[in-house]
This record gives C-alpha cells, sequence and structure tokens, in this order.
C-alpha cells in the first residue's frame, strides 16, 4: 500500500485537494472532529499520514512514507535525500532576512560581521551568509523569531514571510530576499527506481492538475 | 556512569548471534560451491586505502587515533583489491575470494550527531574477468545464495540494477560544456526532476531526459525502450544478453528484475553494472546486499590490462536477520541435552557423562545442583531450554 506523508497547517487543504485529483481521497484529514494520525484513502490503496512540516522529508527520506508533500524551505532546511517531483506551485513564501523598520540596515551584507541573527531556520541562513562570505552568529529559536531585532537579542531574523503583515505588525521590515519556496511533491528514491507504475501514475496526475508551466512528457 | 553500548555498536543476544552464524554458513556454501576461497581483511586500514575507489567519503570512515592516519573498515572490498592487486597478483585469474566479517560505517542522524553503525556482511570478490561474462557469475551466484538463504519473508524481493555504461550511452549525444553534462548527471541520479526541469537546455533534449528518468522496469521492456530512445548500441546488446541468461533464473526463484539505466549509487566507484537486492513491503524498502563493477579501484590499486577488473557483492547478515519472519529453522538448531543428577550421584559423574554426549558431538550442559525427582529433572530442562535431559539416578 503505498502511503503519503502530509504535512499538518497551511499545506494540507490544498494536498489533499491535489491528491483527491489523482484518485486518492483523503478528505477524512479534513473533518474537524478528525484526531486520526493515519487515515486510508476512501478506495482503500493508499494511506496518509499526518505529521508536522519538519518530519514530512525524515518519514520520505527513511521510506515510510513513498510520497510527500511538503514547503521547499523544509526541504532546503533538513537537507535529507527525497526526490524533488512536481512543484505544486500553492503555499508560496519567501525566506528573507528582516531587520527593525528603524534600522539603518538595507541589505544583508550592510549587518555588522558577527552580528546576532536569529532564525528557525539555521541552516538556511547558515548557507546564506556563508555565500555572502559575512561571519554572523545564529541564534536557533523555535517559534516568534519577530522577537530577536524586538527584545535586542539579535540584529536580524531569516524566517519566512507570506504577507509581510506579521513583521510589519512587530516593526520589522525585510531586507533582502533568499529564496521563493512553494510546496512540493518528494519521493523516496528507492522506492521511486523500485516502481512498477503505481507512483508514477500519481505523481502524473498530480503534475498534470499543476501549474502550466510544468513539464509533461 | 553510561552502561549502554555506543550509539550504533551491535551488542546481540544468543539466538540473534546463532542466527547471523547460521546464515553466514549457508552463504558460505554457496561460495565454496563456486569455487570461492576465503580471506580475512583486516579490520583496521589506511584511510588511503579505503577511500581510494572514492566510493567512500572520509566522513563515512570511523577513524582511529594513530601515529599514521586509520580507520575501521566500512566495507571489505578495498582491503580484498589491494590483496589481490598486490601479494595475490601471481594467482591464476579469474581469482575468486570471499570473506565474512564486520564493518563499521558513521552516520549522521536526523538530530545531527553522528553514529557509528556496525553491522556484519559477508560476500564475495571475482578479480580478472572483464565484460559482462563476469556480471553473469555474479548475479547467478548472488541468486544461488539467495535461494540458499531461505527467507521465508511475505515481502517480495527485487533485484534493482543499474549500469554506468547506461548513463554514458544517455549523455554522450549531448552537446554542451561538461558543466551542463554534470549536472544533467546529477540531476538523473538524485531522481530530482525539478533540478532537470530548471536546467537550461533544448526543450528537444529536455522531454527527451524527463522520458529517460521514467523509464525503468522488466530489463527486455527498458532495453527496448532505451534502444528507441537512443538507438542501437553494443551496450545495449551486451546488456540483452545478461539479462536473456538471468531472466529466467531471477523467476524462477520469485526474485523480481528492475532495470533502472538512472540507478547508480556510488557512482565514483562502479565502472559497470551496480545492483541492490531489495526487501519491499508496506514499510520502507530494506536493501540486504549490494554490489558492482569496480575495475577503477583495481588500475588504482597497480592492476593492469586484462587483469585491471573487478567485481563483487556483499549481503548484510544482521538486516537478513531482521527480516526473518520466524527463528531459524528447527531442523538446523543443535540437539542440547541437560545433564541431571540425584543426592544418590554427584557432580563429578554428571561431569563425566556430559564429556559422554560431547564426544557424541551433542551440546550437553550440566545441572550444577541435584534434582530430586525426574520431574525436577524435565523441569530444569525446559528451564534451561534444553530439547532433552538425562537423570543420572
Amino acid at each position: 500500500m503505498i502511503t503519503v506523508a502530509l504535512a499538518k497547517g497551511a499545506l494540507l487543504k490544498d494536498s489533499v485537494s491535489r491528491f483527491a485529483k489523482a484518485g486518492l481521497d483523503f478528505s477524512n484529514l479534513l473533518d474537524k472532529g478528525n484526531r486520526q494520525l493515519m487515515v486510508p484513502s476512501a478506495c482503500g490503496r493508499a494511506k496518509a499520514i499526518l505529521v508536522r512540516n519538519g518530519d514530512v522529508p525524515v518519514y520520505v527520506a527513511y521510506g515510510q512514507a513513498q510520497l510527500g508533500v511538503v514547503g521547499y524551505d523544509v526541504l532546503r532546511e533538513h537537507q535529507l535525500p527525497v526526490a524533488h517531483l512536481v512543484d505544486l506551485g500553492f503555499g508560496g513564501c519567501r525566506m528573507a532576512v528582516a531587520v527593525k523598520d528603524t534600522s539603518a540596515y538595507k541589505s544583508a551584507s550592510d549587518l555588522p560581521p558577527h552580528c546576532r541573527v536569529a532564525s528557525k531556520f539555521t541552516h538556511c541562513a547558515r548557507s546564506f551568509f556563508n555565500q555572502l562570505d559575512l561571519p554572523v552568529e545564529l541564534v536557533h529559536l523555535t517559534g516568534s523569531v519577530e522577537l530577536g531585532p524586538i527584545t535586542g537579542m539579535a540584529e536580524a531574523i531569516v524566517d519566512l514571510v507570506a504577507t509581510g503583515r506579521t513583521l510589519r505588525d512587530n516593526g520589522l521590515v525585510a531586507i533582502e530576499e533568499l529564496f521563493y519556496s512553494t510546496a512540493r511533491l518528494v519521493g523516496n528514491p528507492l522506492a521511486l527506481r523500485l516502481d512498477h507504475g503505481d507512483l508514477q501514475r500519481i505523481i502524473d496526475s498530480i503534475r498534470s492538475n499543476d501549474h502550466p508551466n510544468n513539464f509533461s512528457s | 556512569m553510561t552502561l549502554q553500548p555506543a550509539s550504533g555498536a551491535k551488542d546481540l543476544n544468543p539466538q540473534q548471534v546463532e542466527t547471523n552464524h547460521l546464515l553466514s554458513k549457508r552463504l558460505a556454501e554457496v561460495y565454496r560451491l563456486w569455487g570461492y576461497e576465503e580471506v580475512s581483511p583486516p579490520r583496521v586500514e589506511r584511510l588511503t586505502t579505503l577511500m581510494a575507489g572514492e566510493g567512500i567519503s572520509n566522513k563515512d570512515i570511523v577513524k582511529l587515533v594513530a601515529d599514521e592516519p586509520l580507520g575501521l573498515r566500512p566495507e571489505m572490498t578495498a582491503s580484498i583489491a589491494r590483496a589481490a592487486s598486490t601479494r595475490l597478483s601471481k594467482r591464476t585469474r579469474p581469482l575468486r575470494l570471499w570473506a565474512n566479517g564486520t564493518v563499521f560505517q558513521t552516520r549522521e542522524t536526523v538530530e545531527g550527531t553522528m553514529s557509528i553503525e556496525e553491522s556484519l556482511h559477508s560476500g564475495v570478490e571475482l578479480f580478472g574477468v572483464k565484460g559482462i561474462s563476469g556480471e553473469m557469475e555474479l548475479l547467478t551466484l548472488m541468486l544461488d545464495a539467495m535461494e540458499k538463504l531461505d527467507i521465508r519473508n511475505p515481502a517480495s524481493p527485487t533485484l534493482l540494477i543499474g549500469h554506468t555504461t547506461l548513463m554514458e550511452l544517455i549523455l554522450t549525444n549531448i552537446d554542451g560544456d561538461k558543466t551542463l553534462r554534470n549536472d544533467i548527471k546529477n540531476a538523473l541520479l538524485n531522481f530530482d526532476r525539478l533540478q532537470l526541469e530548471n536546467i537550461s537546455m533544448e526543450e528537444n533534449l529536455k522531454r527527451k531526459l524527463l522520458s529517460i528518468q521514467e523509464i525503468r522496469g522488466l530489463p527486455s521492456y527498458v532495453l527496448t525502450q532505451l534502444e528507441k530512445e537512443l538507438g542501437k548500441s553494443e551496450t545495449l546488446d551486451n546488456l540483452k544478453r545478461l539479462f536473456k541468461m538471468i531472466e529466467p533464473i531471477a523467476d524462477s526463484r520469485s526474485i523480481g528484475l528492475q532495470l533502472d539505466p538512472t540507478f547508480q549509487p556510488h557512482f565514483e566507484l562502479y565502472t559497470g553494472i551496480v545492483f541492490q537486492l531489495v526487501f519491499k513491503d508496506n514499510s520502507a524498502p530494506i536493501v540486504i546486499a549490494r554490489g558492482g563493477r569496480y575495475d577503477g579501484l583495481i588500475r588504482h590499486f597497480g592492476s593492469k590490462g586484462e587483469d585491471a577488473a573487478g567485481a563483487g557483492f556483499s549481503f548484510e547478515i544482521d538486516k537478513i536477520r531482521e527480516l526473518l519472519a520466524e527463528e531459524v529453522s528447527n531442523d538446523e538448531k543443535y540437539k542440547k541435552m541437560l545433564v541431571t543428577y540425584n543426592n544418590t550421584m554427584n557432580l563429578e559423574d554428571a561431569i563425566k557423562r556430559q564429556s559422554f554426549w560431547h564426544k557424541k558431538n551433542v551440546v550437553a550442559q550440566v545441572e550444577l545442583e541435584p534434582c530430586k525427582t525426574e520431574s525436577e529433572a524435565k523441569g530444569a530442562a525446559h528451564k534451561r531450554g534444553c530439547s532433552d535431559f538425562e537423570w543420572l539416578h
């Protein structure tokens, strides 16, 4: 049976909708009363496991799930060996460097060497500042990263920005974009190589419902 | 004080050790039947030897504190290949060797910490045979070994196969610089379709490559599809010959064959066929054996001409043990006898009797305290896990 790892939260509704178009109905996951973490598809061919965002690539890399849907930001942060199959186009947001709106820093390279940068995404932040050749002290936070500059603990943050409202409401402004992130369909490479067509059919169906820029072979 | 074994280290109980021995013995019997000779490569090697084929990266090796850069072997091929190319270089080719032993690898956990992974391997190496004849022997031997292992598991095994010449064939006619070919190769090897879509190249070429990335399945089907995409070639004809022989053997042993043109794990090391034997059921796929051709490594160790050829495979015994749906079958377990005695006899009598059983090659142990009745002796035998007992009275 095919196992699909889906992320709780903002990506779930669109993820369920994409799989429904590919013939796998996991709409039970969207019921408000649902507390189950593993649900079978209506057709019984597959099951979905509901996991935290950061755990999707882990389940897929270890092979417990053959397919998964997760944001590109999480894939960049965790760097696990998963196959990137389809850019699903939804869940768009920017990974950005932000500072206080009163700050004199207008770009990331203006930040002073060895300044503190708070982030949930320390791997992404580290590789970005390494490319800039700017040494910084990264402070790992697990949430409410905006408080870093507000409390004076950090000069800047690296975080996801969707509409920019949270930044504005907390007196912060984005000064540089690291990358643009959207939801991706990912797969376990070994499971894909052992596939006899079942996984490929699902991938093809999801791709054909995807945004028009994608290639369909 | 931490009383646990180091992370990743194996600390097996007697039943697990017995199963490991049994599986190793079954494999050794097949290797010997095929004329392979046992060698015992060193557990500690110079890092330069371990990394010679570029298939093993520095971070995978457990390093030792010593005056020279040393590490524990992450696999046995490099050491055996070195021996074959140096002190065994005068031996007639084909040279057939096998080895059984523990290997060590470091692995980065999801938390970012390093863990040492210890595992028992059993495998063969075949030296001095170029071309597909060596590959034919190896694959047939592996299928024989699989049959002898008698793994009774509801999951079905699949032999996943790639060949470096197929990737070369795919990349041959691509115009452009080396960087473009490398980018394409990496995207195909990593199964990264999005990367392939984003590489700047002609639309027709992109569509062709995206189509090739989806070709996998039964070898006869895959080779026909590749011939349609890439045209006729000697490489494809050679592979047809190989699989014409292997397909019916695999079929008769219920082992699926899956040829995947873009499958090349450790692509720096392998220079021909590369394969993994995988069990796949409802959970994650489990690789129980892997192997391939590594002529480049042999050349690195100084072999030249026809002698510069090597190929082999290795079974991971611990993974096979974990796969077994049931414990080792009873007929292969030793008969185990418990010698007991009552108060009219003594321990010396029991030990003499134990020697009698040992001479008959029966596993026998003595109950050190007397058993007053026969039923007490029977209970003791049951408690000690013995299949039989003797009560001296």
